[in-house]
């Protein structure tokens, strides 16, 4: 395994900037450890190669019209 | 009416004994709120009494008396709901004491439901915050208080089990209607997503929350789904399909019924207890003249991690506002943790979650061209003692979150209807729940199935409460 070449508060710095969450760095670090092991399982998908198929959600534009009725 | 004490009734015993005067719906509904003053200061499942029910109850009964006639079924019972249900006369929290979060006092579509059928909204039962967990503290399980009643509809299932309205409404984004029915011995039914508005309920994940009813009988959730099924256009999900009397084949016989068996995940990883409860459930079944079909799906390897996704981005999104203004540090912990780490799900991986989700369905379809209904433990394991964070089955550790909606999840990610029906008792005499999935809009098919394992089973244990 590679070392992670930067220290942990940057690299929470990082996650910061690209993930937009307002939570502060020390909460965030608490996060990302209560995420860990859920990391691990989401990274499954990853393995999947699923350039064919279309995603459940649909879009549906007439969705607004039919609420409004 | 037959000797059955009346807060064990069924909702068929207390519809004939309101239409014949037997009783009114006055004296019911006093008879159960003497009954939670006595009992629930020990297992909590009401978070809010209604100061309005006995009201409610005495308008009812003159209503009946001036029309010489009854609203249907459910007219004069009063009924339990959720609290992430919105309600007009009654406050809602969701289950939070976090400062800085209100709810509109209006009636959800499942309240309106019910108020135009004549029920009485008897209060609110206490959820896992936000409906996000398995726990529903501090509600105690009626079977043994040292053990938690499951959740998210913790306090909705305990009020059925423990004799405190013979129908309680819960929601189920991942076995939250379920997992407790399972453990308090309850009926619990998640319909097809769409077919019953979620209009009023406080979203928790978009594409995956379901309302659905918790009762003690089978025929009593067909008897609710009457009134609650149905189209509702200000919910963009619901569906415009026509509700059938799910009433009307519950009694039919199950010969030449086939019922899929899918061997991996639902029926290699469960608790000893359960696994013989499921098998001589499944046996009794058979022996009623049922085709056993099995079946492996390969691809439930990847559906924790596709619920993962879609859960956490979407509850994410939604307390995206309370977080970013600091709200949510009033939450508990553990729903605070699933909230905030929302953001760190990657829109690809979100992506590909909904991708599994088109496989999963396109799988459940073709099982689905060969029998008519699939059938699985509700649960691996029964209620655990409280204060658990994790639980041994089959030697392996797994999370109480993981295990416990572990069996459940996948029919939340196919929207399919899936129901659980008490089915026996472990070593420790906790209950043990099986789950029956269909078709989508095919619910019928569920009850007709579940209510012959009611029959074969007969199962006629109560909680006893101090």
């Amino acid at each position: 395994m590679t070392q992670d070449p930067k220290p942990p508060s940057q690299s929470t710095a990082l996650i910061k900037a690209l993930t937009g969450t307002p939570v502060g760095r020390e909460r965030l670090q608490e996060v990302i450890t209560a995420y860990e092991p859920i990391l691990s399982e989401i990274a499954k998908l990853r393995e999947l190669d699923l350039t064919e198929v279309h995603p459940a959600i649909i879009f549906e534009p007439t969705a607004v019209y039919r609420s409004a009725e | 009416m037959n000797s059955t004490p009346i807060e064990w009734a069924s909702l068929k015993e207390l519809g004939k004994g309101l239409a014949k005067g037997h009783f009114s719906s006055a004296e019911l509904t006093q008879h159960l709120l003497n009954r939670v003053g006595r009992h629930d200061g020990a297992i909590q499942s009401f978070i809010h009494i209604s100061e309005h029910a006995l009201e409610q109850a005495r308008a009812s009964d003159q209503r009946r008396r001036l029309r010489n006639a009854t609203l249907g079924p459910l007219d004069g019972i009063p009924v339990a709901l959720k609290d992430n249900y919105l309600t007009a006369d009654m406050p809602t929290t969701a289950g939070t004491t976090a400062i800085g979060v209100a709810f509109p006092m209006e009636d959800s579509a499942c309240a309106q439901r019910l108020r135009a059928a004549g029920c009485i909204l008897l209060g609110k039962t206490r959820t896992h915050e936000f409906a996000w967990g398995t726990i529903s503290p501090p509600v105690s399980n009626p079977w043994d208080i040292e053990r938690i009643p499951g959740g998210s509809s913790g306090g909705s299932a305990v009020s059925v089990a423990a004799g405190f309205a013979p129908l309680a409404m819960g929601s189920d984004t991942g076995g939250s209607v379920r997992i407790p029915a399972s453990f308090c011995g309850t009926v619990g039914l998640k319909p097809t997503f769409g077919r019953i508005s979620r209009v009023g309920i406080v979203p928790h994940s978009w594409s995956l929350d379901h309302p659905g009813p918790l009762t003690r009988t089978v025929e009593d959730a067909a008897i609710a789904m009457n009134v609650l099924a149905g189209y509702d256009p200000r919910d963009p999900a619901c569906q415009d399909q026509a509700v059938p009397d799910y009433t009307a084949s519950i009694d039919r016989s199950i010969r030449g019924l086939r019922i899929g068996v899918i061997d991996n995940h639902f029926m290699d990883r469960n608790t000893s207890d359960v696994q013989a409860a499921i098998n001589a459930s499944i046996d009794a079944l058979q022996g009623s003249g049922a085709r056993i079909v099995h079946f492996r799906v390969p691809l439930l390897a990847y559906g924790l991690a596709a619920i993962y996704a879609i859960e956490l981005a979407s509850s994410g999104a939604y307390h995206d506002r309370h977080v970013t203004t600091g709200v949510s540090r009033g939450y508990q912990k553990d729903v605070r943790d699933l909230v905030e780490m929302g953001r760190l799900i990657s829109a690809v991986d979100y992506l590909k979650a909904e991708q599994v989700r088109t496989l999963l369905c396109e799988e459940f379809r073709r099982i689905f061209e060969q029998v008519d209904v699939v059938v699985t433990p509700t649960e691996p394991i029964t209620a655990w003692k409280k204060g658990r964070e994790t639980v041994t089955i089959a030697g392996e550790n797994e999370s109480v979150l993981a295990a416990s909606w572990r069996l459940t999840y996948p029919f939340n990610l196919t929207g399919l209807p899936a129901i659980s029906v008490p089915c026996g008792y472990d070593k420790e005499g906790m209950p043990i729940g099986l789950q029956i999935a269909g078709r989508p809009f095919d619910e019928g098919t569920l009850f007709r199935c579940a209510s012959a394992v009611e029959r074969l089973l007969n199962l006629k244990h109560r909680p006893v409460l101090a």
